[in-house]
């Protein structure tokens, strides 16, 4: 009887007793009150856009284009999935793709989506200073319409989740079609535009009012809607916020300086060191296998390390073709490396040297990677007027940027200034995951890329293919010409919708 | 909270249950006193502490140093003299009985044994559940560091592996198959009644006196949301009545990797003539360095030998016990010192163990047990797949780089030019277990103490505080001139980790115990409750770029890795309420009922109640006159039990939605924070439940000189734990629930027998379990869960290895024409695989590709074999375990035998498949092709890599001789000589322990969805030790 008043007593404590609350995280209960909780959640927002660009984009909108290639290495095997990309040959059965790119790429946006969609269900009934408020929704905004662009442009139809998931049976959604994401992208940037500052009251490297005028000029041109795309965009030009930089070389960002420049409209950041910030997309597009004595000369570090494996993203011979006679620009954004190692009789091969800037550690670097610079800005306006029949203004926008790369003035108008646009945008935006999609929304696949694959198939030795048995073009390669990409296998096993 | 209502509504009734016992009472007949000695039946000497009762109730007395004892009984009462190791016997009282002497028979079993069972003891006969127990003599020889290497082999339906040879580590134990998808499958260790949260493998086993490991549910149930795995009772040292002995236990010896057995691997001339037959046959030049092979006859490199050395072995313990005049002592003091076989280990063990219990007077008892340790480790980062573990590196780096230069100094590392095809940089990885610090240095505490009152005959009131204490540094300095990887060439950048980890858990126990004998109806009724609490903290501290490598400290470092630092806290409680009630008829029918209520701080806050009940019966049929005139059948008792029990591994937070604060992000050059929902909640989460049934039955045959047990389970374990997959547009990546139900069942036999008595005394333990399992249900809408070389599905055993079924090799170009291929990769002399889709085609990847399961790390049944021989001083004993039919996932053959020359390889790699009229042993395909030929063989799982690995393994030898009287003031000498792993028979090739079961990142037991795989963990090795036994 004694135990059983004991266990009376002790119960009654119980619960407390039994409340242990994990100390070192958070809970999602007692989170999104202060400005403070929303600021970080916004800031954590911007972090998958890190990953982003250092590993999937290139793959995904540059490797997938004429304008760069791997360099394939027998002694590592296949890479598929890279090469499935590079190859145009994305293995589809019902509609998926098992390619992980494709699948880490869908994720990474979908988690900007949910953190976005987090802040945005909770900040209009926050107690919180006005400004702060509308400086945060306006970045939560437009971040949740970049994401969305990026899957429109990469899959067409998707799910369109637009509240915060909760329990097990919200998580997959019916796909939504193209339209109507992209209704929801218009809607979220006109209502951010409002609420950014202009760049030069914001902190730098976050979204500017500049950077959601932009973002929503290149939705519009995707979607052709000229005069709304004018619109959005003029005051981005007649601001005074943003200039080209002196020379092309400087427009990109340095390891630790030069960030977020006059010329910079929006773009990731990256930090170096070992507080996790860095990136290494630089090491990623190298042409390997590379020995540490011969990757010095390029990166500065103290402490160079051999790479092995296939290399990304090395530079083709079409791109290299494309800078006209006197292009500086050719200089600035391409470089070559001697590889000792490799098997190909030719050893020297074509490097990305707009990313190659000097840095301390292996591996590790602070090196921004540009999303908007303001010479798109200037060619978005040439496209754009010149759509609209006003050729003259056009040609004035281009021929700034043509100036800058040393470059004389165009003087022509119509389709064929259309086409020179189109030039000036693979040269001037070259490596920044910009030629896929030019690609793509002109509808120019069957134009430009079934001839690209018949010259890699007709001369592998000059695609970087060693001179050895087994080393040639794989026989499925550009078979899959498609728009879009299938949406990712590992998804739809989990999806009952697709 | 229903759950706990439900519970004190039963308790309640429990208790109104023992109160109305409390009122009944016994009847006294005329007492007179009686006294008597207690002698041993073949020497006369006298029995200490023997027990003397008089049957049929708690009435009854020990005897004295000299056997003498003396208590009131009436006449016509049956006096009960038991002691542990002898038969029991019974004396009628006469009417003004003369002094007794009474001899006691030695036991040839162990049925009279007391054992120690959950929350109390019971006689052996009288058990009901499915218990072993296994004494300090019987363990005592063997010279290991951990009580479980002791176990292997000992106790049916307990699979014991010992997946890596490092010091102090890697012992996987199993209880009756039980496994869980996240939940963990180790049992519950209970030392001296205190559930304890550390390793077992830190306790030094010369301080145990029994373990007892509890098997069915009705045993474990007691311990309810912990006890799914099964639990394991350690009871350490107490003092003999009556006497006090010093004893001092000493050993020493070496450890070798025996040469038989180890992975072969290609001398430096076969190397050499591999890579020139494979630049040959793909029509390439040979490298000036292979024209020749034969320069490099006798010339190997052998980097795998290099890693390994003898290394020496010792253990001293000094065992102090006295139990006089109301004061039972125990002091264990214990120094191991272990060099590992692997160059730059080692493993150190200061113990100490007090034990002391005061009778401070007839109705209160207290005691304190304290065990402090001090424990040193430095074992090198030795287990791990390619690249980061140094045995996996060691095996495959080219043996024609040199480990020492022309100076004999330790090369730095190995690099040739690329002509070569050498693409890696190969560091020299004895300097990486040299020079890499990679130190653990522990503190454990272990604390008992309790205070028991007996305010009426029958009644017993404890309460016990425990506690757990471990501090523990971990240090980790990779100078400049060392590394772990592959392909990092030196100098590299040096690297620390401190890790400062610290623990507490202390549990409250309070256990009313109420024993009764009404004629012959025995009762017993317990009722207990407990809080446990468990903290953990830990701090962690990464720093890089040393500019000396002879200065390690923080601030030495030119980086702190942010990454790298941090700290964290685990906290855990629970609070349980407990009861049993047990009661038997003439010792002859025999019933247990118990129920534990566990609340637990893991389980969701909606959830927070789980209840475990059990009950169990047992017929002692050999008390029965149909029986019990039998001369043959001495013993024979039915048993069946029915329980459930749970497991509450399932993290401590998992029930929560949390929110990360370490997102960061950066803006320019300045750093800000970030926060993001990283989980979703489950309110509802909870333990897994296993409910079991036993049935079992224990047969004695002549005067129980055979003893047979046999016990039958079936199991289901339902609720697991399993976060299971969501669509990741949520932005979740699952979501934790309790899904799935697995079907476990199995038969455990096992036979102690007394061959020959007498002079020469042989004695036999054999065991034999057989385990098996099935998935029946995984989530809704799942039917299978995929590891990285494994598969769990629906309908089939857990684990199972997945991948491709290799057919052979295409032996000729009508081969490959008429079979399905692999397009574009499939060659004359690649590995040709079965088509078991049917469609026509070879493919890899999705659901319905041609992957199926090609081998089960399970065994179809294990065994132990046990023989002890004793003729006057000399005494023997065997040790044999074996395990068949379970197979290996030789993984490491992805680089052991990657047919592109890139690394070392195998010696069976020179029988390869070289051209139709050299088709080789047909293990290993063409080197030609480069990787779009030769990947197929080694980067798609398939039957090449599983390899059956049934063994038998000579576990123990030991023999000794014992000097006996030798003076007064000492008592008896035994010296022997005694081998640990003696010859392990198998046709496992793979390397020397066919036990092995690892994950990539070099932790042992390979988890429960991907055991069995081999990535040429630390060997295990022979140990020969001489040692002495020495009684003061």
């Amino acid at each position: 009887m004694l135990a059983i008043a004991a266990v009376g007593i002790m119960c009654s404590s119980c619960d407390d007793f039994l409340t242990v609350v994990p100390e070192t995280q958070l809970s999602s209960a007692t989170f999104f009150k202060t400005e403070a909780d929303f600021e970080q959640a916004v800031n954590a927002a911007y972090a998958p856009l890190r990953s982003i660009v250092n590993d999937r984009a290139y793959r995904l909108a540059e490797m997938h284009s004429d304008n760069t290639y791997y360099g394939r290495n027998v002694l590592f095997g296949a890479v598929d999935p890279q090469e499935d990309l590079a190859d145009f040959s994305v293995v589809e059965s019902n509609g998926v793709t098992a390619n992980d790119n494709i699948l880490q790429q869908y994720r990474l946006d979908y988690l900007i989506i949910s953190r976005t969609n987090q802040i945005l269900a909770l900040i209009d009934e926050a107690d919180i200073d006005q400004a702060v408020k509308d400086n945060v929704k306006g970045q939560a905004l437009y971040l949740r319409a970049y994401a969305y662009f990026e899957l429109a442009r990469y899959f067409g139809s998707v799910p369109l989740h637009l509240t915060p998931v909760a329990t097990r049976e919200e998580a997959a959604l019916p796909l939504s079609s193209e339209d109507e994401v992209y209704a929801q992208i218009i809607s979220d940037l006109v209502t951010a535009v409002p609420l950014l500052p202009p760049k030069s009251q914001q902190q730098p490297g976050r979204v500017t009012s500049g950077a959601a005028r932009t973002l929503l000029a290149n939705v519009y041109v995707n979607r052709e809607r000229w005069s709304d795309a004018e619109t959005i965009l003029t005051p981005v030009v007649t601001s005074g916020e943003y200039m080209l930089m002196a020379s092309y070389e400087m427009a990109f960002s340095d390891n630790a300086s030069n960030k977020n420049n006059a010329e910079s409209v929006f773009e990731v950041q990256f930090l170096e060191g070992s507080a996790g910030l860095n990136g290494n997309f630089f090491y990623q597009m190298l042409p390997r296998p590379l020995l540490a004595d011969e990757l010095a000369p390029l990166t500065g570090t103290i402490n160079p390390q051999p790479v092995d494996g296939e290399g990304n993203n090395i530079p083709t011979p079409d791109i290299i073709a494309a800078y006209e006679d006197g292009d500086e620009r050719e200089d600035a954004s391409i470089g070559y490396v001697f590889l000792s190692s490799s098997f190909r009789d030719e050893k020297t091969y074509p490097y990305i040297k707009k990313y190659a800037k000097h840095h301390s550690q292996h591996n590790n670097t602070g090196t921004n990677f540009p999303i908007y610079r303001y010479s798109e800005v200037l060619l978005f306006m040439a496209e754009i007027l010149n759509e609209q029949g006003k050729d003259g203004e056009a040609r004035n926008y281009l021929n700034q940027v043509r100036d800058r790369a040393g470059l004389g003035p165009v003087s022509s108008g119509g389709a064929e200034l259309a086409e020179a646009i189109f030039r000036e945008r693979r040269v001037e935006l070259a490596f920044e995951n910009k030629r896929w999609f030019d690609i793509q929304r002109k509808d120019k696949i069957e134009e430009i890329i079934v001839p690209y694959g018949q010259r890699i198939v007709a001369n592998p030795l000059d695609y970087y293919y060693p001179p050895i048995e087994g080393a040639v073009p794989r026989p499925q390669v550009f078979t899959n010409l498609s728009k879009f990409y299938p949406l990712p296998a590992a998804e739809s096993d989990l999806s009952p919708y697709f | 909270m229903n759950n706990l209502y439900l519970l004190r509504g039963k308790i309640r009734f429990l208790g109104i249950l023992s109160l109305l016992l409390c009122l009944s009472f016994t009847s006294f007949g005329q007492a007179q006193t009686v006294s008597g000695v207690v002698v041993s039946a073949p020497d006369n000497e006298p029995v200490p502490g023997a027990l003397v009762s008089i049957k049929g109730t708690q009435n009854g007395t020990v005897t004295d140093i000299d056997g003498a004892f003396s208590l009131q009984a009436a006449p016509g009462s049956i006096l009960v003299v038991s002691f542990v190791g002898f038969v029991t016997q019974e004396v009628a009282v006469t009417a003004n009985q003369s002094p007794l002497s009474i001899s006691l028979e030695y036991s040839t079993s162990d049925l009279s044994e007391v054992v120690v069972v959950g929350y109390g003891s019971q006689v052996k006969r009288e058990v009901t559940g499915a218990v072993q127990t296994v004494s300090e003599g019987e363990l005592k020889d063997m010279p290991v560091s951990s009580v479980a290497q002791k176990l292997q082999g000992r106790m049916a339906g307990v699979q014991i592996n010992q997946t890596t040879g490092k010091p102090g580590q890697g012992m996987n134990v199993r209880i009756r198959g039980q496994l869980s998808v996240s939940g963990g499958s180790q049992p519950l260790y209970v030392v001296d009644g205190f559930p304890i949260t550390g390793d077992i493998n830190q306790i030094n086993p010369d301080e145990i006196q029994d373990i007892t490991v509890l098997k069915d549910a009705a045993s474990t149930s007691l311990y309810g949301s912990r006890a799914a795995n099964g639990v394991v009772l350690i009871t350490t040292k107490k003092g003999k009545a009556g006497q006090t002995n010093v004893s001092l236990n000493v050993y020493t010896g070496f450890q070798s990797v025996p040469e038989n057995g180890r992975l072969e691997m290609m001398n430096a001339e076969e190397f050499a003539t591999f890579k020139k037959e494979y630049y040959e046959a793909a029509g390439q030049a040979v490298p000036d360095i292979f024209q020749n092979p034969s320069e490099y006859r006798n010339n190997t490199n052998d980097w795998y030998d290099a890693m390994l050395r003898n290394a020496p072995i010792s253990s001293y313990n000094l065992t102090v016990t006295s139990n006089k005049e109301k004061v039972n002592t125990a002091v264990i003091a214990g120094i191991f010192d272990q060099d590992g076989v692997v160059v730059g280990s080692d493993y150190k063990r200061f113990s100490l163990r007090m034990n002391t219990d005061y009778q401070l007077s007839d109705k209160v008892n207290i005691g304190v047990n304290l065990a402090p340790n001090y424990v040193v480790d430095n074992t090198p980062r030795t287990d791990g797949t390619r690249g980061t573990g140094i045995l996996f590196n060691a095996l495959h780096t080219w043996p024609i780089m040199p480990i020492y230069d022309e100076n004999g100094e330790l090369t730095s590392f190995n690099q040739l030019p690329a002509s070569t095809g050498n693409i890696y940089a190969y560091p020299n990885w004895v300097r990486s277990a040299e020079e890499i610090t990679n130190e653990t240095r522990e503190v454990n505490i272990l604390a008992n103490t309790y205070v028991e009152w007996k305010p009426i005959q029958g009644l017993s009131l404890k309460s016990t505080f425990n506690a757990e204490i471990n501090q523990s540094k971990y240090f980790w300095f990779n100078p400049s001139t060392a590394t772990a990887n592959i392909n990092v060439a030196i100098p590299t950048v040096a690297v620390s980790i401190r890790d400062h980890y610290n623990s507490l858990s202390w549990l409250n126990e309070n256990i009313a115990t109420y024993t009764k004998a009404i004629n012959d109806h025995n009762f017993q009724f317990l009722l207990g409750f407990s809080n446990q609490r468990f903290r953990a903290e830990s701090t962690r501290v990464q720093a890089d770029t040393y500019a000396d490598d002879r200065i390690p400290t923080i601030q030495g470092a030119i980086n702190i890795n942010r990454g790298g630092t941090n700290s964290g806290v685990g906290e855990w409680s629970l609070t349980s309420l407990f009861s049993r009630l047990t009661y038997n008829y003439q010792g002859k029918y025999l019933f247990t009922a118990s129920v534990r209520g566990d609340g637990s701080s893991r389980f969701g806050e909606d959830n927070r109640w789980g209840v475990f009940p059990s009950t169990s019966v047992g017929w002692v049929m050999s008390d029965e006159g149909f029986l019990n005139t039998s001369s043959t059948v001495s013993f024979a008792k039915l048993r069946a039990s029915y329980g459930v029990t749970g497991n509450n591994n399932i993290g401590n937070y998992t029930q929560y939605a949390l929110v990360n604060n370490t997102i960061n992000a950066v803006f320019g050059d300045q750093v800000v924070p970030g926060a993001g929902v990283t989980s979703l909640n489950n309110s509802n989460l909870g333990w897994e439940t296993t409910s079991q049934l036993d049935v079992g039955f224990e047969l004695g045959f002549w005067d129980d000189r055979v003893l047979f047990t046999y016990d039958y389970y079936t199991k289901n374990t339902t609720n697991l734990l399993y976060a299971v997959q969501i669509p990741q547009e949520s932005g979740f990546t699952n979501y934790n629930d309790n899904i799935g139900e697995i079907h476990f069942w199995g038969h455990e036999f096992s036979i102690n027998t007394v061959n020959t008595t007498g002079a020469f005394r042989w004695t036999t333990n054999a065991n034999l379990s057989i385990n098996r399992n099935k998935v029946l249900e995984l989530a809704d809408g799942i039917d299978r869960v995929y590891g990285t070389y494994h598969i769990t599905q629906v309908g089939q055993p857990f684990g199972q290895f997945y991948g491709l079924k290799k057919l052979g090799n295409y032996m000729n170009a009508e081969d490959l024409a008429s079979s399905p291929i692999i397009p574009g990769r499939s060659t004359v002399g690649s590995i040709k695989l079965e088509d078991v889709n049917g469609d026509g085609v070879i493919t890899y990847g999705g659901d319905n590709d041609d992957r199926t399961i090609i081998g089960n790390p399970f065994p179809d049944f294990t065994y132990g074999l046990i023989n002890n021989f004793s003729y006057r001083g000399f005494d023997a004993s065997i040790t044999i375990n074996g395990s068949q039919g379970n197979q290996l996932y030789m993984r490491h053959l992805y680089s052991t035998a990657n047919l592109d020359g890139v690394f070392n390889m195998v010696e069976k790699v020179s029988r390869r498949f070289k051209s139709p009229e050299d088709p080789g042993d047909g293990i290993f395909g063409t080197s030609t092709g480069g990787g779009n030929v030769t990947g197929v063989e080694r980067d798609w799982n398939n039957s090449n890599f599983v390899w059956d690995a049934s063994f038998l393994t000579i576990r123990n030898i030991t023999l000794g001789y014992t000097f006996s009287n030798i003076s007064k003031s000492l008592k008896s000498a035994r010296v022997y000589l005694s081998g640990q792993n003696m010859w392990i028979f198998t046709k496992y090739w793979g390397g020397s322990n066919p036990e092995v079961s690892m994950q990539d990142n070099g932790n042992g037991d390979g988890g429960n969805l991907s055991p069995g795989v081999d990535l040429a963990a630390y060997p295990v090795p022979r140990t020969i030790t001489i040692g002495a036994n020495i009684n003061f």
